[in-house]
């Protein structure tokens, strides 16, 4: 499939779902929609297009908002798919029910952005330690990290 | 009768430290789950600190074995986002130490598979090949590990004629002892049984669990970022996507095979087509506001690095994703209805950083919740020995 060939497909399949298509390089190809539709989106993708591998799921802290960015790859390069939720109110469905191979990066999302993310199959932390103090997420901006003061277990002597 | 086997988290082989806690019933694993984060290093945040060049280095540090793989995705990625492009002889230097690379990690990997499946001769024999590759990567680079070779627009050194004769009879050595020991290896009926039906992935379970390399290869999935979507001198390149359709540890010990003479004849390419000129272009300081997805065949599988620029000397955002990350999921599935034997293989069947083979494995007798030590060494003692008495591996051949 060559990069028109599945920006067409995709603007006969999610006509009023996709808000914008990008296509900045060879290749490349860069969907943004609402966060709600995020799963029929990704649903439609795997069944129409037999988009299955999902690479990734970056998190970007805009500031008032958060950016997710679902990295897909398939044989002539990879698609990628965009959306902003707000940063009072991080929620995100989970897309494990169509792919179930993306719980780590969803889980690895909660750990560093503290956006929870809907119907995880497995909401347990991934990358943060056991004793992580909870509303830390590192990953934010306004996060920073403030060595917690050495406790030798019985006191100096 | 249940019992539960927690291994690691201190786990050296893996690149991270890792937890993995089986739910067994007699030797049949029934279950198990993944626990990460021993070693969390916070590089992506650290990477929002530094500089474009400064990143290089610290991206080379994410994993041992395959250093100059993330030191290139990120590489080329930020040349993209500067709008610069490496001459054409800094880009075959660039990828033919990427191939070069893959040779040792492969190399390393089919030590590490003999050695787990009770063939120590194999084992040393690799071993003593991946010898000539890191030495030619000491020539070219300097450096055994990590080369350095990456900056912002090329590569920091070139090659002269001496050594590209090296490079060629190094590589001609290579191709004559890997042809021989496979030939060994190919006429080994225990070895072949050892490996046959171990760990077993369907191509439906790879592609749902969105497996990479050769993990995903070996299951009959032909993705190879180098093919699908080709990153600089992989659109000149001739060469093949190899793959195995038996979902075992044999076929990903086949798939790997395949790719050591399909990275022996890619690196002769490069080197004989080696154009002249500079090596590298000089790159600006800063990157205007702007994002780029970097894709790169590691030796273990996809590398992915997303790069967000702010039109500042440092990154607004780094995303890296490793390929074994992306194999954990199908990890699980792997050992799923395995034996407890074959932890070790289907371990170094997903990963081949595992050569520090000496570490302990905790068994918990869940009835009187006795905890047993054991030794990483006795555990392949206990597999090879349950091996040696299965007749109906007896008849696997290999599929060479």
């Amino acid at each position: 499939m060559t990069d028109v060939e599945i920006i067409e497909k995709i603007k006969n399949l999610f006509a009023g779902k996709v808000l914008d298509i990008a296509n900045p390089a060879p290749r490349r190809v860069f969907l943004t929609v609402e966060p709600r539709n995020i799963e029929a989106v990704v649903e439609g993708l795997k069944k129409e297009l037999g988009i299955w591998y999902c690479a990734t799921i970056s998190g970007v802290d805009l500031g008032s908002e958060f950016e997710i960015v679902y990295h897909f790859g398939h044989d002539r390069g990879s698609l990628n798919i965009r959306t902003k939720i707000p940063r009072a109110n991080p929620h995100i469905e989970s897309i494990t029910p169509v792919i179930p191979g993306a719980v780590f990066y969803e889980r690895e999302l909660q750990d560093m952005f503290g956006i929870v993310v809907d119907h995880i199959p497995d909401p347990r932390p991934l990358v943060v330690p056991d004793d992580w103090p909870a509303g830390n997420f590192p990953l934010r901006k306004d996060w920073k990290y403030e060595r917690p003061p050495e406790v030798i277990p019985g006191g100096k002597t | 009768m249940k019992f539960q086997i927690p291994i690691g988290p201190q786990h050296p082989a893996l690149k991270e430290p890792i937890s993995l806690r089986m739910t067994v019933e007699g030797e049949v694993i029934k279950d198990a789950d993944i626990r990460l984060g021993y070693n969390h290093r916070g590089l992506e945040k650290l990477a929002e600190e530094k500089t474009w060049i400064q990143n290089i280095y610290l991206t080379e540090r994410i994993c041992g074995i395959c250093s100059h793989s993330h030191a290139t995705c990120y590489v080329q990625g930020v040349e993209k986002l500067m709008e610069i492009e490496p001459p054409k002889r800094g880009a075959y230097i660039r990828y033919l130490v990427s191939e070069l690379e893959r040779i040792h990690s492969h190399l390393l990997w089919l030590g590490v598979a003999g050695h787990e499946a009770g063939f120590d001769s194999f084992f040393m024999y690799t071993w003593r090949d991946r010898e000539v590759v890191m030495d030619l990567l000491e020539m070219i680079s300097g450096n055994r590990v990590h080369y350095a070779m990456n900056t912002l627009g090329g590569v920091r050194r070139d090659l002269d004629e001496g050594q590209i004769k090296k490079i060629l009879d190094g590589l001609e050595i290579l191709r004559k002892r890997s042809e021989y020991y496979f030939y060994l290896a190919a006429n080994e009926p225990t070895f072949v049984g050892r490996l046959a039906g171990v760990g077993y992935l369907s191509k439906e379970q790879a592609m749902e669990l969105c497996a990479v390399g050769p993990t995903a290869r070996a299951s009959g999935v032909p993705r190879d970022v180098r093919k699908d979507d080709p990153h600089a001198v992989y659109d000149d390149v001739p060469f093949e996507v190899c793959t195995a359709d038996t979902c075992d540890v044999l076929g990903r010990a086949v798939v790997r095979i395949k790719e050591l003479f399909e990275s022996y004849k890619i690196s002769e390419f490069l080197v004989r087509n080696l154009p002249a000129g500079p090596v590298t272009v000089r790159a600006p300081k800063r990157a205007k506001p702007n994002e780029v997805l970097s894709r790169y065949e590691a030796p273990r599988g996809e590398n992915m690095h997303y790069i967000k620029s702010n039109g500042s000397d440092k990154p607004e955002r780094l995303k890296v994703r490793a390929p074994t990350l992306a194999n954990y999921p199908a990890t699980v599935v792997m050992l799923r209805n395995g034996f407890i034997a074959d932890i070790p293989l289907i371990f170094a069947a997903i990963d081949p950083c595992i050569c520090c083979a000496e570490r302990t494995v905790e068994i918990v007798n869940a009835r009187t919740g006795e905890l047993s030590v054991v030794r990483f060494s006795e555990l392949r003692a206990r597999a090879n020995d349950r091996s040696r008495n299965l007749s109906r591996k007896g008849k696997a051949v290999w599929p060479l």
